[in-house]
């Protein structure tokens, strides 16, 4: 009794709706989300065999070892999606932001530039898949057809068939889906830099090229880091484009740890689930810990932002 | 003037060549669509003349896109309309401070860093929970994940509208006898109207191509979503180009012609994500 009027009264909270609001969502988010995420965990320290009605024999942490100090498909798979994880952004960003900076310069017909260059991302990754496999045919694909229009037909090439070239082929079809998209947000970030910033620049005597570079490159650089991070995310998790055009060959030269960990769990005559899950634990802390730190790294104060 | 018109050239240069190879590979694959396998190995880069637009009735009733597409629609609309509703009521939980609770920021802060999460370190579990639970090969099993994958990025993204919305509304609405059950439906998700149809269209075009869970989840023809028939169809009938052409369109069809009429809209959607700000 006593204690209870000393105490200082507690806000009421509306608990009922508070639950009625968040339950929902937690619930999917628990069950499918948080709840895989920990098996996956568990699973990685165990032999996890499908076809023995997926009992458990825990081995520690035996994948694990044997996935850093042995596994050659693992490394080269690991060095391919860090490879486009890296390479893409390189190629994406300085070209989405000449499309952007060219719009922006009063260019006749903007809008359906935009439209058009958008459209890419709007199709599936199996369409795409299918349109740039005909795209890299070598008989009567567009790829070689230009270099023989263009005199250049010696080097016209078994694109996906060549180990060599396969994987950045298949880099360039990620540029063809995504150079719009990030041009699209680059440009939306460029209309909203104030117009004092660059009329004070033009009444300073600076021309075009110099409000260019010294102005609006410079404040676009926050959204430049923002969008290379996710590119470089999306990158490192690349599965269905593989999947459909060269199912990770030739000879693993398109292989992602993405596919491997699919191949691993349901094409490998091992039938265990526990190895491919300690994969993807790997990747999972490492995907992680490269995004957080590359946040940090690259723009200091401000956090990730999607 | 002369110069003026002679910097637009040079500025067109790039945006030409551009253009070109964004736009050449779907066009050649939309002339194709129309026409004949025959057609199309006598010439790839031939004109559409005569159009055989019935190539389209033909893959939609012979190839089993039909079937396929009703898979897709009833996966896609299905899941974005629980996300909507899911979503929308989470983030206006989230938003406002009425229903602050200790734990709720650090809550907020993990669902988000689950955008990050790469799908692989969920998927082997996931098939072996779907499994468990008789929702492997089947719809609502796909639908399920669907919906808890995108709702991190969903909640996000509506909580941030609903935390813009004037705590005075909210009181004038409380003065007049509303519950918080019905201020939510009756003023807080009309008013979010636009928010709301920027998810849904993202959410839509997600769900419309997904691809990585659908490949492993769904192992039935019969439930098989316009992204998984055309992976089958390229390894069953990859000859067969000109019918693959025009399955292509079938899949893409909806999407392209609801941006066609939409397309702020769409790049609004498309773009929320990733715009700080």
């Amino acid at each position: 009794m006593i204690r209870e009027r000393v105490r200082a009264p507690r806000p009421r909270r509306p608990w009922g709706s508070i639950a009625m609001f968040l339950c929902p969502a937690l619930f999917f988010y628990f069950a499918f989300i948080i709840y895989p995420v920990l098996v996956t965990f568990f699973n990685s320290f165990h032999i996890l065999r499908q076809d023995l009605g997926l009992t458990y024999q825990f081995v520690g942490l035996q994948h694990f070892k044997e996935i850093l100090s042995s596994d050659e498909v693992f490394w080269k798979a690991a060095g391919n999606s860090l490879t486009w994880g890296i390479v893409a952004p390189l190629i994406d960003m300085p070209l989405a932001l000449t499309l952007a900076l060219v719009l922006h310069a009063k260019v006749p017909f903007a809008r359906f530039f935009r439209t058009v260059w958008f459209t890419p991302l709007l199709m599936s990754y199996p369409v795409v898949g299918v349109i740039w496999l005909w795209v890299y045919n070598y008989d009567w694909g567009m790829a070689n057809l230009l270099l023989r229009t263009i005199g250049l037909g010696r080097y016209a090439e078994a694109w996906l068939a060549n180990p060599t070239t396969a994987l950045p082929a298949l880099i360039l079809v990620t540029t063809w889906m995504f150079t719009g998209f990030h041009m699209v947000v680059l440009l939306t970030a460029i209309h909203t830099i104030p117009q004092e910033y660059i009329e004070a620049a033009w009444v300073d005597g600076a021309n075009r090229w110099q409000r260019t570079f010294h102005i609006v490159i410079p404040l676009l650089r926050p959204t430049l880091v923002n969008l290379a991070i996710l590119d470089f995310i999306g990158k490192m998790k690349q599965f269905a484009l593989v999947w459909v055009m060269t199912r990770g060959g030739p000879m693993r030269g398109t292989e992602t740890v993405a596919t491997y960990v699919i191949k691993r769990a349901f094409e490998w005559k091992t039938l265990d689930l526990g190895y491919p899950s300690a994969i993807a634990v790997i990747w999972f802390v490492i995907i992680f810990g490269l995004s957080v730190g590359l946040t940090r790294f690259l723009q200091r104060r401000e956090a990730l932002e999607f | 003037m002369l110069q003026a018109r002679l910097t637009t050239a040079i500025l067109m240069l790039p945006v030409l060549v551009y253009t070109a190879f964004s736009a050449g590979p779907f066009v050649w694959t939309a002339i194709m669509s129309l026409r004949t396998t025959d057609e199309i190995y006598r010439s790839h880069y031939g004109l559409p003349i005569p159009a055989h637009w019935g190539k389209f009735y033909t893959a939609w009733t012979e190839f089993g896109y039909s079937t396929y597409f009703r898979n897709s629609a009833i996966v896609a609309g299905t899941a974005v309309i629980i996300i909507t509703l899911v979503g929308a009521m989470a983030g206006y939980g989230f938003a406002r401070k009425r229903f602050a609770f200790p734990w709720r920021e650090p809550l907020f802060l993990m669902l988000f860093l689950s955008v990050m999460f790469p799908p692989q370190i969920m998927i082997l579990s996931l098939f072996q929970i779907l499994i468990k639970y008789k929702l492997f090969n089947t719809l609502p099993g796909v639908i399920l994940v669907y919906v808890s994958t995108e709702l991190p990025i969903t909640i996000y993204l509506l909580r941030a509208f609903f935390a813009q919305i004037p705590q005075e509304l909210e009181e004038a609405a409380r003065i007049d006898g509303c519950t918080d059950w019905s201020m939510f439906w009756r003023v807080m998700f009309p008013m979010a109207r636009p928010a709301v149809a920027t998810t849904f269209i993202l959410n839509f075009i997600y769900f419309w191509n997904e691809f990585l869970y659908a490949v492993i989840f769904i192992t039935k023809q019969e439930i098989r979503t316009l992204p998984l028939a055309i992976q089958f169809l390229v390894s069953d009938s990859y000859q067969d180009i000109g019918m693959l052409a025009t399955g292509l369109m079938i899949a893409s069809l909806p999407v392209l012609l609801m941006y066609l009429f939409l397309s702020e809209w769409f790049v609004k959607g498309m773009t929320a994500g990733a715009i700080k700000g």
